[in-house]
Parts: structure tokens; C-alpha cells; sequence
């Protein structure tokens, strides 16, 4: 049972340390020690879940370990900025004011084509436009365009759409949701003269109806129910 | 720091129990390694009713812990000693004393190699 425990903080600590050195393109959205969790934890629970001669125990005992080391592991990450940059490293700058940094590509094994899909995948096709790319701990890379070739937001032209807010489902596949209807300050009878209002008898007619915050309703009817 | 705490408790908990496990089996084979040691003493003497009475002994012992057994050791590990503990008793029913000599050593080993797979050294670790 001591040997597991101890096996299990090495070996945890030692595939951190792997991922760490593979690099973020294969950490993915989520943190290293996050992903080695997920990696282990699967595996520790299969063996004894179909081995029946293997004690519960040697399972039990190294999840719990991982656990706790996450929790561990999260807080001083939490708390240090050192011991973050060590277990979940530091974004790269990638491409700085529309300039490729090769140096920092080399070292994160992130070569011109997974660059170019990136910035594709955002829709942006000309290097010259993007001011900054960032590869982030996760692996995931945020693309920061100049100033001037951002669309052009409401604010900056000077106009003043209406502020629909947060929709709340009132009718979520024929069930009228009733606590969202309280808290919109609204009752039964106001959803039944929407109803009429749209040519429909029944709730069950319904497959969705929102409302947003601005009194704004959407409805979809039912397919096959009218 | 109420959630590191905890944490760490459970670790030094999981570290502490696990020890005491190492412990608690490393005396317990031990006492069954002696009473079976006795035996095979006690056999060579030709004292084959003394030495059936210690295996028995030893064997009782050793079905006496059966809950803990399972819950922290491999089964089929358990399931090979508890055949063991039925072969010797066997051979020391028949008198043979030479297989039963052979047997029993098997037997001492087969516990002592329990113990020391659990003991809390680099060669088990690595």
C-alpha cells in the first residue's frame, strides 16, 4: 500500500514533468496537472473495477493521493507566481507587432502551418494585420489584431442598439418553466394570451419560448404538434 | 488554505495508514513465520502432533485476519497461501516428512515474500 502512495505521487509528478516538456500544443484547454489527472484517474479506476482479485484499496489509494496533490498543486499555483510559471509555464509570444518570433516557435515546437490554421480558424489571412499571437498555457492561441483592423464596435459609432440582456427558457420542450416565469415577474395568463397571440392553444405546442431581458420573445412551435 | 489543509491531512493520513499496514502485516507474518518454523522443528523431532497443533495455530491466525487480508492484499496471493496452509497440514497428516519439510519452507517463503513486497524500501519503490 506505501509503495502505491508513493508510486503514485512519482509517477504523477513525473508525467507532469513530461507534459510539461512536450510542450503546450499538447496540453489542449486544460492546465498540465489538470490533464494528468484526467489521464490517470481513468486508468487507476478500470483495474480494480474489472479485476476482481485486485483489493479496492489499491485503487482507491492512489486517486485519493492524485487528488489531493492536484488540490495541493492548484493552490500553491494559486498563490505563487513562480510555481505557476513551473507547472503550467508561460504564454509565448508568437508573432509581435505583425513579425514572426522564430525563436520562440522553435521552442515550442509550433511550426508556420499550425500558425496559419490558427489564424485562419479566427478569419484573419494577412500576418501583417495581427499585432499579437499569444500561445497560451493551454495551448490555445489568442490572436490580438492592430487597432484599425478591429470592427468598428456600437460605441465607437456613437450608436445605442437596445440591450436585450439574458433570456430566460419560459416553455423549454413543452414544460412551462415556472420558476423563470416568477422570476421575470410574470404568470400563467400572460403565457397563455402569448400563446393565443401566436395561434396556439396548448403549452405542449411549444418546443421553445424565451423571453429576454428586455421583454424581447422568441418562439418556436413544436414540429408535428400543431 | 482551509482546502490545503485538508488536503494535506488526507496525504499524512494515506502516508500514516499506509505505513501502519506495512507494520501491522510485517508482525503478523512474522508471528506466523515462527509458529511455522516451530513446526518444522517440532516435525524433524518426529513430534508430528505438536507440530500439526502449531500449523493449525498459524493457519487460524491467518483466517482470522481474512477480511483485512483481502481488503489490502491481492486475492489470489491470499488464495495461494491459504492452499499452502492446507497442504502442509495435509503432509503432516500423512507423516512425510520430507515433503512436508519442503512444503512448509514454500510456505515461510511464500509469506516472507508477502511481507517484503509491502516494506517500504528503494527496490519495492523503483
Amino acid at each position: 500500500m506505501v509503495i502505491g502512495f508513493l508510486r503514485t505521487i512519482i509517477l504523477y509528478l513525473l508525467i507532469i514533468a513530461g507534459i510539461r516538456l512536450m510542450g503546450k500544443r499538447q496540453v489542449g484547454e486544460l492546465e498540465p496537472s489538470e490533464l494528468v489527472l484526467s489521464l490517470l484517474i481513468a486508468d487507476l479506476a478500470a483495474v480494480p473495477m474489472q479485476d476482481f482479485g485486485i483489493p479496492l484499496l489499491t485503487g482507491i489509494i492512489p486517486i485519493l493521493t492524485l487528488l489531493c496533490i492536484t488540490l495541493i498543486l492548484s493552490v500553491l499555483t494559486m498563490r505563487s507566481i513562480r510555481f505557476r510559471a513551473v507547472i503550467c509555464g508561460r504564454p509565448s509570444i508568437i508573432v509581435e507587432n505583425g513579425v514572426l518570433r522564430q525563436g520562440e516557435m522553435r521552442k515550442n515546437r509550433f511550426t508556420v502551418d499550425e500558425l496559419m490554421e490558427e489564424l485562419r480558424i479566427k478569419g484573419i489571412t494577412d500576418l501583417t494585420t495581427v499585432k499579437y499571437a499569444i500561445l497560451e498555457t493551454n495551448g490555445q492561441l489568442s490572436v490580438l489584431p492592430y487597432a484599425g483592423q478591429l470592427p468598428a464596435t456600437a460605441a465607437q459609432m456613437k450608436c445605442n442598439p437596445r440591450e436585450g440582456g439574458l433570456p430566460a427558457v419560459l416553455i423549454n420542450d413543452g414544460r412551462v418553466l415556472d420558476h423563470n416565469l416568477r422570476d421575470r415577474g410574470l404568470d400563467r395568463a400572460w403565457l397563455e394570451r402569448q400563446l393565443k397571440a401566436h395561434g396556439l392553444r396548448d403549452t405542449r405546442q411549444v418546443f421553445l419560448l424565451s423571453i429576454d431581458e428586455g421583454g424581447q420573445i422568441y418562439l418556436s412551435k413544436k414540429e408535428g404538434a400543431l | 488554505m482551509k482546502r490545503l489543509i485538508a488536503a494535506v491531512v488526507i496525504l499524512a493520513f494515506i502516508l500514516g495508514a499506509t505505513l501502519c499496514n506495512t507494520l501491522l502485516l510485517g508482525s503478523f507474518t512474522g508471528e506466523l513465520t515462527h509458529l511455522l518454523e516451530q513446526a518444522g522443528q517440532l516435525g524433524r523431532a518426529g513430534s508430528w502432533t505438536q507440530a500439526q497443533v502449531l500449523t493449525r495455530q498459524a493457519r487460524e491466525v491467518w483466517q482470522g485476519r481474512d477480511s483485512y487480508l483481502h481488503v489490502t492484499l491481492r486475492h489470489a496471493d491470499i488464495d495461494q497461501i491459504s492452499a499452502g496452509f492446507r497442504e502442509v497440514e495435509a503432509l503432516l497428516a500423512c507423516r512425510e516428512e520430507g515433503e512436508y519439510a519442503a512444503a512448509n519452507a514454500r510456505l515461510i517463503t511464500q509469506l516472507e515474500l508477502l511481507n517484503e513486497a509491502e516494506q517500504l524500501n528503494l527496490k519495492n519503490v523503483f
